[in-house]
């Protein structure tokens, strides 16, 4: 049994909560999300040779980044940072979230979603900015929780990264 | 002797028999000794004298010690306080020598009323005294079984004041048993499910275990869920670092957990433990920390690093109590019972905790209304939280005399509707305000309404006591008399008056019950049905009817209409008092109707019939034949009227209306109507357009409808429907309306395109070396990506015969390791190359190899199993035996010592040679052959020498041709001639050293030697 836990960090609506719905099926009721502030979901990704169960924490209330749970993040492997495509500022929330994570806990493999890229005509990340996040070696995917876009993709490669 | 003389003062006190003295005795004595000493005195003292000192000298000089000690005991007799003082110092020693069964029969009643009154006056002091004897001599007595018991049942007694024990009353209330039975119940039962070691630094599960029935969701998702909510709890309340949430309850489930310095153990308990499973669970937390503390620490979501940590969480798991079926614990219940007698039930916690609190507590949960659902003591400070009526008493209020301190206490009160019968009384008082005349109490728990009240108040009384019956105490409400009765007779009474066809001739009520009589028609409403709207107890009505026929217009309506069954063409109504016929009729029924109307003109209202036209069979059948010339599917092609039989002929689509249907209602008589039908099928669309519905089943996605005449598909279908609907078109265009199909698109290209690819697709997931990622399809293209071993199937390759076209596939393959055993292998045989001693086989996804080879190659072997562990696969060197090579260079020195010989000149050897040859060969076939076992070629170096004698070059070429010789001699006999090769050595490779001198040469070195080599 390999696990690793992931946390789901992001603004607002940015979708987490759905991606994570998209990629899982889950048995806790969402109500938790709420109540407790935190929401967790296993997805079990099989590589030829292990297969590795993320354990995602979906991380409710940090819209507002100053009551942002940092406690939640002790002990996780990896961050699945997650932007909206067509709200640009909802980058920085989700870069700051990260500094917060890693000058807390050090830093730790993430992959960068920006998510609702079915939403073309309201699109607001120019091509040229993602491809300079890209080239200083992050994993960006465009992804879209409504029509499952790349959302495959990205939790794998994540999970291909905190394997090893 | 006279008696004058004064008796010596003793005591005043009458002195007894035996312990007293006889004063007169005493004193005549002394006067005879007197006497007897001086013969004068004799004379002198007659009898003994008032107060002579000398006498009283004697006295003191006889008797003196005697008298001194005689006072000491009469005082102390006399004084309660010394004698008390005296008795006590004996009575030990007096109560020891006396007979046990007599002093305890004597002492018995005493003591009894004794601890009464103890108890009458302050229960707490015999409790106190009581209680260090107590709990230890029932324990004792109770064995061990009934201790484990016991230790639940201080629990439960402590669950008495809390919210379990209002739901247990209830369950003890609803049972009919005793409180104390269910708290037993509740009480001694438990069993340890699940356990789960979590990491406290991420919530990953580190390992679980569960007892045998038990079921649970995700263990690794419950874990996860359970460090995030102590989490939550830790920061919502600000708790300790290290204090986490350590029990948790839902409903018969509790999850107690134990924190440790790296792991938090959590068990999942059904049923009430003891407090000392919490001990044990932390022992095991402990021992797998002290154990594993190292991985622990590391724990990075690989529970393969903490092996051992399972067997110790077994031990929780196989924790139980359960009660068993023999012998509820009775004792335990009386004993239970004794103790709440003796201490008066609260006094029992008074031990926990400040004892005034208690009592404030106690006062609290003795109220009525207040329900204390929690409460502690910290830092000297008082909490308690719980539930309120607001018609109870205010818990500040019962401060006073409990000698709290009001300030240091802290509450916290829920308003909430108690359902004890007093405050229901009070609410109900409250919400129905009953009457003057209805009085309410409490009795035996039930709340009673008696008295007298209108039905509205009884009703609504009746509604609050169905809802209250849900948990609440009985509202009786038998008790109240429905004073409006009376009213609602009259009313019953006058709405008969105002009914048609209803005479009342007399009314009356005596005692409680209604009498009615009178006249009612049979078409008139029942008086009866009529009762039961009224709410007036049918089981005290007396009617008595008579019927009789009205002459009201409208009951004569009625009559008529049930009598002369007019035609649907014919209406009858009221019209002033006057019955109205009116519309279209045969004669007969006119006829018919015209009797009728005489037979009322004596005294009923008049039947007016003149509105009734009289209609012909003729014009009826004209109608009627009109009316099937308008209908879509009916052609009427002739009629006729022939002696009073109508004929009729023509054609009908049987999907239109039955024309036999529509004669009924024409007043047409069926019996003469000839009617001959052909069906044929009617071209007009809305029949063209249900057929072809019916034929051709439309798909889902067809929508067929008529357009300006024309029938008209929309829609998409496969082509098969679209050649369907394509041959109906055709029919249809003889004659029939247009069927346009234009409009519907051919999907089955794409749909067939679409089945082919999964085909393809599941073939390739299907391939082993081959991971499809992921596949879409996009506007009539295919699109795959993913991984594939080099060694394994081409995808490229097994797109042929799948029907898909390859120009239309856009595939994307990364190569990629394949770590599926048969890969491995393949891959293996190829870096490895096994020798044919060997056998790699696949058992149980392990790779197995089986066989011999050299260590060389079996260290090899165990580098690559090395290597291959570290990615999961197993490679299992183990059964490799390594060739035995100590025989096999037996063999060697055995060959390579052999040399064959020749005669000088000779390059083939002589006759004698033939053995040395013979045994050459079948040496060299088997090391040939177990050198190929090993994994190696063996091959053999055919040396040819000459001696000296001769010329140099002559040497060198009779060497070679020696040594072809043997080669051509072995390989006849079965060495095959790739293993051997040839040299020839000349002079310069002699086995002995020439004699420059001999003539002859030495005949050892004219040979062939072998050397074998190993590749
Ligand atoms: N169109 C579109 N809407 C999305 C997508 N992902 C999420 N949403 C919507 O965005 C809203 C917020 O999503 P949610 O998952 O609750 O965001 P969270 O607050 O980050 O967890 C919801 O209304 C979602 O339906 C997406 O990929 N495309
Ligand atoms: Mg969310």
């Amino acid at each position: 049994m390999l696990q690793k836990k992931i946390c789901m960090l992001g603004g607002f609506a940015v979708g987490k909560t759905s991606l994570v719905r998209r990629f899982v099926q889950s048995i806790f009721s969402e109500n938790y999300l709420t109540t407790v502030g935190v929401k967790i979901d296993k997805k079990s990704v099989a590589f030829p040779d292990k297969t590795v169960d993320l354990i995602l924490w979906d991380l409710a209330g940090e819209d507002d980044i100053g009551s942002f749970r940092v406690s939640y993040v002790r002990g996780a492997t990896g961050l699945v940072l997650v932007a909206d495509g067509t709200r640009p500022a909802t980058l920085a929330v989700a870069l700051t979230l990260r500094e917060r994570c890693e000058a807390e806990f050090g830093a730790m493999p993430f992959i960068l979603l920006f998510n609702k890229s079915d939403l073309t005509d309201r699109w607001a990340i120019p091509e040229g900015e993602i491809d300079e996040l890209k080239q200083r070696g992050w994993q960006v995917y465009l992804t879209s929780a409504l029509s499952g876009e790349h959302v495959d993709d990205a939790f794998r490669q994540l999970a291909s990264m905190v394997a090893n | 002797m006279t008696s004058s003389v004064e008796p010596i003062s003793l005591s005043q006190k009458q002195a007894s028999n035996d312990t007293g003295i006889d004063r007169e005795a005493l004193a005549r004595l002394l006067v005879e000794i007197a006497r007897n000493v001086d013969p004068d005195n004799h004379t002198l003292y007659e009898g003994v004298p008032a107060a002579d000192h000398r006498l009283e000298k004697l006295r003191q000089l006889l008797v003196g010690g005697e008298i001194s000690e005689l006072s000491r005991v009469t005082h102390l007799l006399d004084e309660p306080e010394q004698l008390a003082t005296a008795v006590g110092n004996v009575l030990p020693e007096a109560t020891a020598r006396a007979s046990h069964t007599q002093l305890g029969e004597a002492l018995a009643p005493a003591v009894e009323r004794a601890a009464q009154r103890s108890i009458q006056k302050n229960p707490n002091t015999l409790t106190d005294i009581l209680y260090p004897v107590f709990l230890p001599a029932i324990r004792k007595s109770i064995g061990e079984k009934i201790d484990q018991t016991f230790q639940s049942l201080n629990e439960s007694l402590r669950h008495i004041f809390t919210w379990h024990g209002l739901k247990w009353r209830l369950e003890a209330w609803r049972t009919g048993t005793s409180f104390s039975a269910v708290v037993l119940k509740h009480s001694l039962i438990y069993r340890v499910e699940h356990v789960f070691l979590i990491s406290r630094a991420s919530g990953l599960l580190i390992a679980h275990v569960t007892s045998q029935d038990a079921t649970s969701e995700d263990p690794q998702l419950i874990s996860s869920m359970l460090s995030a909510i102590q989490d939550f709890v830790k920061d919502s309340f600000k708790e300790k670092e290290s204090s986490g949430l350590d029990t948790i309850r839902f409903g018969e489930l509790r999850l107690w957990s134990e924190v440790g310095q790296f792991a938090t153990l959590v068990a999942v308990i059904r049923g009430n433990p003891p407090e000392e499973l919490h001990e044990v669970i932390r022992d095991v937390l402990l021992r797998i920390h002290q154990e594993s503390s190292r991985a622990l620490e590391r724990f990075d979501g690989d529970s393969s690093q903490l092996p051992g940590v399972e067997t110790q969480l077994q031990t929780c798991v196989e924790l139980q109590h359960m009660d068993s079926k023999e012998g509820f614990p009775w004792l335990v219940l009386t004993a239970v019972l004794l103790v709440l007698i003796v201490a008066g039930g609260w006094s029992f916690l008074s031990w926990q905790s400040a004892h005034r609190w208690q009592t404030y507590l106690s006062r609290l949960a003795v109220q009525p209304g207040i329900v204390v659902s929690d409460q502690k003591i910290r830092g000297g400070d008082f909490y308690v939280a719980g539930l309120r009526d607001p018609l109870a008493a205010d818990p500040q209020s019962l401060l006073p005399g409990t000698e709290v301190d009001p300030t240091r206490v802290h509450s916290n009160w829920q308003f909430y509707q108690s359902l004890e019968p007093e405050f229901v009384l009070k609410r109900l008082s409250a919400s129905l305000a009953p009457p003057d005349s209805v009085r309410l109490s409490v009795i035996d728990g039930r709340i009673v309404a008696e008295g007298e009240a209108t039905t509205t108040w009884i009703n609504r009384a009746r509604a609050a006591a169905q809802q209250l019956s849900a948990g609440g105490p009985v509202f009786d409400i038998s008790g109240v008399r429905d004073v409006s009765a009376e009213e609602r007779w009259q009313a019953y009474v006058s709405r008969l008056e105002t009914l048609p066809g209803i005479i009342v001739a007399d009314q009356n009520v005596r005692d409680g019950q209604f009498y009615i009589t009178g006249l009612r028609d049979p078409l008139a409403a029942d008086p009866e049905s009529l009762l039961a709207e009224t709410q007036v107890d049918p089981a005290r009505v007396h009617a008595s009817w008579q019927f009789y026929q009205s002459l009201e217009p409208q009951f004569v309506l009625k009559r008529l209409t049930a009598s002369l069954t007019p035609p649907d063409s014919v209406r009858l109504s009221v019209v002033n008092d006057r019955i109205v016929a009116a519309g279209e009729a045969t004669t007969a029924w006119i006829n018919r109707a015209r009797t009728a109307a005489q037979q009322l003109s004596a005294g009923g209202p008049v039947f007016d019939i003149s509105g009734v036209r009289d209609v012909s069979p003729e014009e009826r059948w004209q109608a009627y034949v009109s009316r099937l010339e308008t209908q879509p599917g009916i052609i009427v092609a002739q009629q006729n009227v022939r002696d009073g039989q109508f004929y009729i002929t023509g054609l009908r689509d049987p999907l239109a209306v039955d024309p036999q249907s529509l004669l009924a209602g024409t007043q047409v008589d069926p019996a003469r109507v000839h009617s001959s039908w052909q069906f044929y099928q009617s071209l007009e669309p809305q029949f063209v357009l249900k057929r072809l519905t019916a034929s051709l089943y439309p798909m889902d996605k067809v929508r067929l409808s008529i357009v300006n005449g024309r029938i008209v598909a929309e829609g998409e279908a496969p082509d098969t429907w679209i050649d369907r609907a394509r041959a109906a078109a055709r029919q249809l265009s003889e004659g029939g309306p247009e069927f346009d199909i234009s409009k519907v698109r051919d999907v089955s290209p794409d749909a067939r395109a679409a089945e082919h690819w999964q085909y393809y697709v599941s073939r390739l997931e299907a391939q082993p070396g081959i991971i499809v990622a992921q596949q879409t399809e996009r506007g009539g293209d295919f699109y795959i990506s993913g991984l594939r071993d080099p060694l394994a199937a081409d995808p490229q390759a097994l797109l042929s015969g799948t029907k898909v076209d390859p120009a239309r596939v856009h595939s994307q393959w990364q190569f990629y390791q394949s770590l599926d055993p048969k890969f491995v292998v393949k891959r293996l045989t190829a870096s490895l190359s096994p020798p044919k001693s060997v056998r790699l086989s696949i058992i149980q996804g392990r790779i197995v190899v089986v066989g011999e080879a050299s260590a060389g190659w079996i260290s090899r072997a165990q580098a690559a199993a090395d290597q291959l562990s570290a990615d999961g696969v197993v490679l299992d060197v183990s059964q490799l035996r390594e060739l035995n090579l100590a025989e096999l260079n037996q063999l060697r020195e055995a060959i390579q010592s052999t040399d064959i010989f020749f005669s000088s000149g000779r390059v083939v050897p002589g006759p004698e040679q033939t053995p040395v040859l013979d045994r050459l060969a079948d040496q060299l076939k088997e090391f040939a052959e177990n050198a190929r076992k090993a994994g190696v070629t063996a091959r053999f170096m055919l040396t040819g020498h000459s001696d000296i004698t001769g010329r140099e070059t002559a040497n060198a070429s009779i060497s070679a041709a020696r040594a072809e010789t043997v080669r051509a001699l072995l390989n006849k006999r079965g060495v095959a001639p790739e293993l051997l090769l040839v040299r020839g050595a000349g002079t310069f490779e002699p086995a002995v050293p020439e004699n420059e001198n001999s003539r002859t040469g030495n005949s050892t070195n004219r040979r062939v030697s072998v050397t074998v080599n190993l590749e």
